[in-house]
């Protein structure tokens, strides 16, 4: 028996749930829709969703319900949901669980949102890799449209809710909300310029909301059981409800965790993942998918809340926590990520598309034995020009394991390049030094 | 202004006074350097032709144009020199090399150097290192029209004033590997 | 144009306010205080898209740097452009963008005029950081035009966005990700799209320059001269950079001109015709059956005496004239000044005869006026466009620009009725865009227009105050088209009921209504009545007199309507004025100080059946080709055979011009100052770029120094002297550029036209024309214009010849298949006329059944056509043809 109540994954942790529309409804699935249906006002379901308190959890942490509210209100064409399952942050695998195990949960959240929008179509952007989570969504979409769950007059009503699915094609880049739209609209996935943001200038100029699967999937349970009952779980007033955690890399039992925001990363890597997968000690983690800067052992009782995480100097975001032992080379474990940084910069603007490949490959002669220690000082540099410089948010997540191992591993990196000195290779010089 | 003036005592003069003034001394002495020179005779004139000066290490002569070790041109006919050309000696007529598209290369290349200052500032300007100064300054022509050089005049200075040359730029650093490159896959340009 | 003031903003740019129009950009407003931000993906033309992030600036109350070409301006907002964390950023966002690029500035042809090295030696030192290895491209082939080297790209996607937003083609796109992304073309082949050259014109950087000129300039030793381009009736302005003598570039400056910086691929790589080696260079007279060189004074001396023994010994009816609307207004003006006060004789046809003078006619009959009472910024502005047989990407690209724009960005209702079918193309095609299509058959376009008509009155969309003020005009036309069922119409056209009905909804409901006339309808048979129709479609509407509404006919030459305003016409003095208008006669003599002839004057058609019959005995001919130009049905040759004085002003020895007795060299567009008057009325001022090829002279300086030999001086000192006597002549001839406002329509003439002055045709204007039947084969061959070419005169320019070198024949894919015809294959082409072979290209934009060849290279081709003769108009007509095909194996 878990410790804490699962919410997400309760049906899935049932022995032989396949995931089912029967077994869905027979576990008190599309409960939530039929009871909203014609008798809630949609701007009720977004006071329940905005009162509940739960927010974003693709990454940014933003409000749901807020995001909900900024659709312009008198707006007569047509608004879109877009559910973003374009899971592709190294170390986060929750999504893809939630999907394949359980996916009419996350139909049934869509329906919610779209009638708490009017949205009547709605996209799930899934990563292209994740055929088989399509396939089951399909499947599944084709059960509930033939149960009348979906498409015209759902539920014997008159509202039309449609919901598709639309396969990505491999870019990291697409799980970003706006790119995501571009890639959507049968575009190449560059983000967009923000201002205007998708509320009102989203997929086809028209408003959309785009929410994360997992963000979606809290939705019926809301609705179900109240924004009270939801707003007590975790540790409110800020971060409300459980999260599913994916906790990977040394630990002796990997894998998704749902547990109540605002305990201690300690709790979820010692007590819930096992603790370490041998007696070496944890030197660091990530505490949120690997654009989140590295945190030390010391790090370990923040409480895993958006403003704690925040506050020590990383973030929640997606919720992939990876746990690297003692023993494992910082520097190469920053140069392996920014490696895959350096493969999924979009190219759209300038700092990110040409920064990545700067800082691999500085990184990459570092590791090579062919580092200077002023090649720290340009890393440093050319992270600070980086950051807070490109259209999204790619930029800022892309220089934070190189900027988070310098700061807490920084003698890793003198040591190596002491090593380079004494194996006295020969070295590029500058372009321009006349000789 | 007030100044007191105080006059000076006159000196008697000495014997010695009178012996000088009696030698005509102070002569002789204004004379030492000439005097000398009429013993020991050495003329500091060169004999030119037949004697030539040392020249400095930093003199500015003849222009020339210059080639890498391979033979060819080091001159990709970017006309910066033309451009940076005080007195306007130099005139470019740049194009695409013959059977090497898209390389840049002086087709035709002038030096009119009746006018020229000898300032060197092409010398400067030159991006690849293609024009040299020689120690060359031998050129008095009878008819000043010689003084108008052709590209082939300017490379055969440079081959006798400058037999060492240099490797290939994309020899010397690989990261100007994709200067002024030819692409033989592609077709020439028309011209 | 919108009137209503626009809201103003107050912003703060480095200490300085300033108050902007709301929606400005800040990266704008910076611009009117005189603060330069550095930027290579913003343009003015383009959608922000933010990706260079150059233009990083200090917002107050923003927490991180904002990108100035992306942030509209708000109220009470502080700028800060020069604080250290700005310069910061600007020197970080180079380093970055300098990291990968080659450096080549000494071998790129954008050095001396680049953002780059602009910025570069602004913000960053001079050496580098980086010291890792470049990332390289591989060089792959574009296009003979178009030069790219991928090294030196910053991926501003400026040309992406331009092909697609302003230009429509979509040809150019990133390919790759990060820090490979590279801009290419689609498919395995080399670029082929509108070469319009925008993409090297926008480029910052030196990625993308036109390899026509290559290697052969730097920026600073171009002179420039700012002119007009001949190959359209746009009237492009161009400005014309050159070495020397030697024409090196042309391009267009971004707020220049009628066309705002945009150029087609005629404007832009077709230059070099004017320095073509053929180039006539010295006189030549006819000796001994052979045509020899000679000096200035021999030939004109020999033409002189001629001309004026032929006069003594027959009439000044004995002389034609014939030019092209290719000369200046200057040039056009003392060519009929020549022929009417010299030679004393109204015998005189321009090149506006083959179709510009439909339109011109029809629109003085029904609104008094020979200009469009619309201009260039109403099609941008206009709420609903229809376009007539335009063909508008290939005719008038840049006007095709403007209703691009109007679609694109303003969400203007368009309806085309084309020959064209909407089909995706490395050609942008208009009907993509349009609301409503209708694919017209070539013979068509009367009735098609005919059953909107019908759709207007049928569906009570007749405006209320013209059915009170014009009664006989709305129930003349109302029995007219109730007499035209709609079961006839469609069975002519093929088009529906339905899509009539729904096209007159979206134009009666719009409040500006734009309809543009292509060649389509002005060069075939039925052009002014179906030009005439659409000016009552306007009426029946309530909107030819409405601001920003109203009907502009396409030039196809570049000044077909300055040889009309200047009289080079037979039925027009200068003005135009009709030869019956004795005011406007009288005010002319009084200038000319001689009276102007009575006779009659004479058209193409009625000087060469002169010539035939023996009566023409002279004929000056400048810069036309009759006989390279009509079909052998005109018997241009035989009636030019007979003349005893044939003399060409050319610029090559035509087929024209080698019959004739003595052929003066003349000077193309580039080497002569004078003016043209574009499609839309504005008259522009034309500047010499390079000194005249060989002996050659303006013509109007031919013509002065003729009449100064024979002894009625027309004296002149430069071209200006002559716009000055224009101006006396003709009043709309004060200003140079843009007219201030359109002409408007004249209300007496529009009065009178609507009570009697339609009645006149209305019965044949009104009826189904039915097609003709010839028992030439079933598909219909249309001599069109191409995009790559204007006339006969762009195919002595190397570039444009490397786009397109000879004529080929374009049809539909789904007749390709049925002949088992396959793209490059040889077919025979043949009908009662003749035959010829040429090559296939199958184009999915022709529409089934028909068939077309391009104009410019109708050599062997034109034979087939037929040949037409408007009685009422004297309008030749050859653009058409029934033929047979057959596959040559």
């Amino acid at each position: 028996m878990p410790k804490y109540e699962p919410i997400l994954l309760k049906n899935m942790l049932q022995p032989g749930y396949t995931g089912s529309l029967a077994e869905y409804e027979r576990a008190g699935g599309y409960q939530a829709i039929r009871k909203v249906l014609g008798k809630v006002s949609p701007a009720d379901v977004t006071a329940v969703v905005m009162k509940s308190g739960l927010r974003g959890r693709g990454g940014a942490g933003f409000p749901t319900g807020v995001k909900w509210g900024f659709l312009p209100k008198d707006y007569q064409g047509p608004r879109y949901l877009c559910c973003n399952a374009d899971e592709s942050e190294p170390g986060t695998f929750k999504d893809r669980q939630l999907i394949e195990r359980d996916p009419h949960q996350l139909l049934e959240g869509m329906l919610l949102a779209c009638y708490a929008i009017g949205a009547a179509s709605s996209y799930i952007y899934i990563r292209g890799e994740f055929v088989l989570g399509a396939k089951i969504l399909e499947q599944a979409i084709n059960e509930a449209r033939a149960a009348g769950y979906v498409g015209k007059n759902i539920f014997g009503s008159n509202t039309t809710i449609d919901i598709w699915v639309h396969r990505g094609a491999g870019a990291y880049i697409c799980g970003e909300e706006t790119a995501l739209l571009e890639s959507l609209e049968g575009k190449r996935g560059l983000p967009r310029v923000k201002p205007p943001f998708p509320a009102t200038h989203g997929l086809y100029n028209k408003p959309t909301v785009v929410n994360n699967v997992e963000t979606l999937a809290n939705l019926p349970h809301i609705l179900n059981r109240g924004a009270e009952w939801f707003a007590s779980i975790g540790s409110p007033p800020k971060s409300t409800g459980t999260r599913v955690f994916c906790v990977s890399g040394h630990v002796a039992r990997p894998g998704n965790y749902e547990v109540p925001m605002g305990i201690t990363f300690r709790e979820l890597i010692y007590e819930q993942a096992g603790g370490m997968r041998s007696d070496k000690k944890l030197k660091a983690f990530i505490p949120g998918g690997a654009s989140a800067p590295f945190l030390t052992p010391d790090h370990l009782d923040v409480k895993l809340d958006f403003e704690s995480v925040a506050l020590a100097g990383s973030m929640l975001g997606s919720g992939g926590v990876t746990v690297m032992e003692e023993g494992t080379d910082m520097v190469w474990a920053a140069l392996r990520l920014m490696e895959f940084f350096y493969h999924e910069s979009c190219g759209k603007c300038s700092p990110c598309r040409e920064g990545s490949s700067w800082l691999v490959q500085i990184m990459r002669r570092i590791v090579n034995k062919r580092g200077q220690l002023a090649d720290l000082e340009t890393l440093t540099d050319l992270c600070k020009n980086i950051a807070g410089r490109t259209v999204c948010a790619f930029g800022d997540a892309e220089v934070s394991p190189i900027l988070s191992t310098l700061k807490h591993w920084r003698h890793e990196y003198v040591a190596m390049i002491h090593a380079a000195e004494a194996a006295n290779l020969i070295r590029p010089e500058p372009v321009g030094a006349k000789q | 202004m007030n100044v007191a003036v105080t006059t000076q005592p006159k000196r008697k003069p000495s014997f010695g006074d009178w012996l000088k003034t009696l030698t005509f001394y102070e002569l002789l002495v204004g004379m030492k350097a000439t005097l000398t020179h009429l013993l020991n005779y050495k003329p500091i004139t060169l004999q030119y032709p037949h004697e030539k000066r040392l020249l400095p290490d930093n003199y500015r002569g003849m222009l020339a144009l210059l080639r890498y070790d391979d033979g060819t041109e080091k001159c990709v006919g970017c006309d910066l020199c033309e451009a940076a050309c005080p007195s306007r000696v130099i005139r470019v007529v740049s194009g695409e090399v013959p059977g090497e598209p898209t390389k840049r290369y002086s087709k035709e290349y002038y030096m009119d150097m009746t006018r020229c200052l000898f300032c060197g500032l092409c010398v400067d300007a030159c991006p690849v290192d293609a024009l040299g100064m020689t120690r060359e300054f031998e050129w008095a022509v009878y008819d000043k029209r010689q003084l108008h050089l052709n590209k082939q005049q300017l490379l055969a200075i440079g081959d006798r004033s400058f037999p060492v040359r240099e490797k290939r730029l994309e020899l010397q650093h690989p990261n100007v590997a994709f200067f002024n490159v030819t692409f033989k896959h592609l077709p020439q340009k028309e011209n | 144009m919108p009137d209503q003031k626009p809201e103003t903003v107050r912003l703060t740019i480095d200490g300085t306010t300033v108050a902007v129009p709301k929606g400005t950009l800040v990266i704008e407003a910076a611009r009117r205080v005189g603060v330069m931000i550095p930027h290579f993906c913003y343009h003015p033309k383009l959608k922000p898209d933010a990706n260079c992030r150059m233009c990083l600036v200090e917002v107050e109350k923003m927490p991180k740097l904002q990108t100035a070409c992306s942030t509209p301006v708000a109220e009470g907002m502080a700028v800060r452009t020069a604080t250290t964390t700005v310069d910061d950023a600007h020197k970080s966002v180079l380093e970055f963008i300098l990291a990968n690029h080659p450096l080549d500035c000494p071998v790129c042809d954008q050095g001396g005029k680049c953002d780059l090295q602009d910025f570069s030696h602004q913000y960053t030192p001079t050496t580098s950081r980086f010291t890792e290895t470049k990332r390289i491209f591989q060089k792959e082939y574009f296009s003979p035009l178009i030069e790219t080297q991928m090294n030196r790209c910053v991926q501003c996607l400026r040309c992406v966005r331009y092909c697609d937003e302003i230009m429509d083609v979509k040809a150019l796109a990133p390919v790759g990700r990060g820090t490979m992304t590279e801009i290419k073309h689609f498919g395995p082949h080399e670029l082929d799209c509108e070469f319009c050259g925008g993409c090297i014109q926008i480029c910052p950087v030196g990625a993308i320059t036109s390899r026509l000129s290559m290697y052969e300039y730097r920026p600073w030793m171009l002179k420039r001269a700012d002119t007009i381009c001949t190959f359209c009736g746009d009237g492009c302005r161009i400005t014309v950079q050159t070495k020397g003598n030697e024409l090196i570039e042309v391009n267009s400056a971004h707020g220049a001109g009628r066309n705002n910086g945009d150029l087609c691929a005629r404007g832009f790589f077709g230059f070099h015709a004017s320095s073509d080696a053929d180039r006539l260079t010295h006189p030549l007279i006819r000796r001994e059956g052979k045509l020899v060189e000679a000096t200035w004074e021999d030939a004109l001396e020999y033409v002189a005496e001629q001309a004026l023994r032929l006069k003594l010994a027959h009439s000044a009816d004995a002389f034609g004239g014939l030019i092209t609307s290719r000369c200046t207004n200057e040039d056009l003006y003392v060519f009929q000044k020549f022929m009417r006060q010299v030679i004393g004789t109204n015998r005189i046809d321009s090149s506006a005869r083959y179709g510009h003078l439909n339109g011109v006619q029809a629109l003085r009959r029904v609104q008094g006026t020979h200009r469009w009472t619309i201009a260039f910024e109403d099609i941008v502005a206009a709420n609903a466009l229809l376009l007539v047989g335009t063909n508008i990407t290939e005719t008038s690209p840049i006007t095709g620009l403007k209703v691009k724009e109007a679609v694109k960005k303003r969400q203007a209702s368009l309806v085309t009725m084309e020959a064209l079918q909407p089909a995706i193309d490395t050609l942008s095609n208009i009907t993509n865009l349009a609301l409503q299509h209708f694919p017209t058959h070539p013979a068509q376009f009367g009735n098609t227009v005919l059953g909107l008509t019908k759709a207007v009155i049928e569906g009570n969309l007749v405006d209320a105050t013209l059915a009170q003020q014009a009664p006989a005009f709305v129930q003349r036309l109302t029995s007219a088209l109730q007499g035209i069922s709609w079961e006839n119409l469609e069975a002519v056209t093929g088009q529906t009921r339905t899509q009539w009905t729904e096209t007159a909804k979206i134009l009666a409901g719009a409040n500006r209504l734009v309809i543009l006339v292509g060649n389509g309808v002005l060069r075939h048979p039925g052009g002014d009545a179906t030009v005439t129709n659409l000016l009552d479609l306007l009426i029946l509407l309530g909107k030819l007199d409405k601001p920003g509404c109203g009907l502009g006919p396409l030039a196809e030459e570049n000044n077909d309507q300055g040889a009309v305003e200047m009289g080079a016409v037979a039925e027009f003095f200068p003005g135009p004025a009709p030869l019956d208008d004795q005011p406007v006669r009288d005010r002319i003599a009084t200038v000319w100080r001689e009276e102007l002839p009575r006779t009659p004057g004479a058209s193409l058609t009625e000087m060469l059946a002169a010539a035939n019959k023996g009566s023409l005995k002279a004929l000056f001919v400048v810069g036309e080709n009759p006989v390279g130009t009509l079909p052998a049905e005109a018997q241009a040759a035989e009636a030019l055979g007979k003349l005893d004085l044939l003399v060409c002003q050319e610029l090559f020895l035509t087929e024209t011009a080698a019959m004739a007795h003595v052929v003066l060299p003349a000077c193309s567009y580039m080497e002569k100052d004078g003016t043209f008057t574009n499609s839309e009325g504005h008259v522009q001022g034309v500047r010499q770029a390079i000194n005249p090829v060989g002996d050659s002279r303006p013509d109007w300086e031919m013509f002065s120094a003729l009449s100064v030999l024979m002894g009625s001086p027309l004296e002149y000192g430069d071209a200006r002297e002559i716009l000055k006597e224009i101006r006396t002549v003709i009043p709309g001839y004060g200003l140079l550029g843009p007219t201030p406002t359109p002409p408007k329509v004249d209300q007496a003439v529009l009065s009178g036209y609507l009570t009697q002055g339609f009645a006149g045709d209305a019965a044949t204007r009104y009826a189904v024309s039915q097609p003709r039947q010839t028992g030439d084969g079933s598909f219909t061959l249309m001599f069109v214009q191409t995009l790559f070419h204007s006339g006969k005169l762009s195919t002595h320019s190397k570039g444009l010849l490397q786009l397109q070198q000879e004529g080929f024949l374009s049809i539909n894919p789904e007749d390709a298949a049925r002949l088992d015809l396959a793209d490059g294959g040889q077919v025979k082409v043949s009908n009662s006329r003749g035959a010829i072979t040429t090559t296939v290209k199958i184009r999915e934009r022709v529409p089934a059944g028909l068939l077309w060849f391009p104009e410019h290279f109708d050599g062997e081709a034109k034979q087939l056509a037929e040949w037409t003769i408007d009685p009422r108009t004297q309008i030749p007509y050859f653009k058409l043809a029934h033929v047979s095909l057959a596959k040559v194996s």
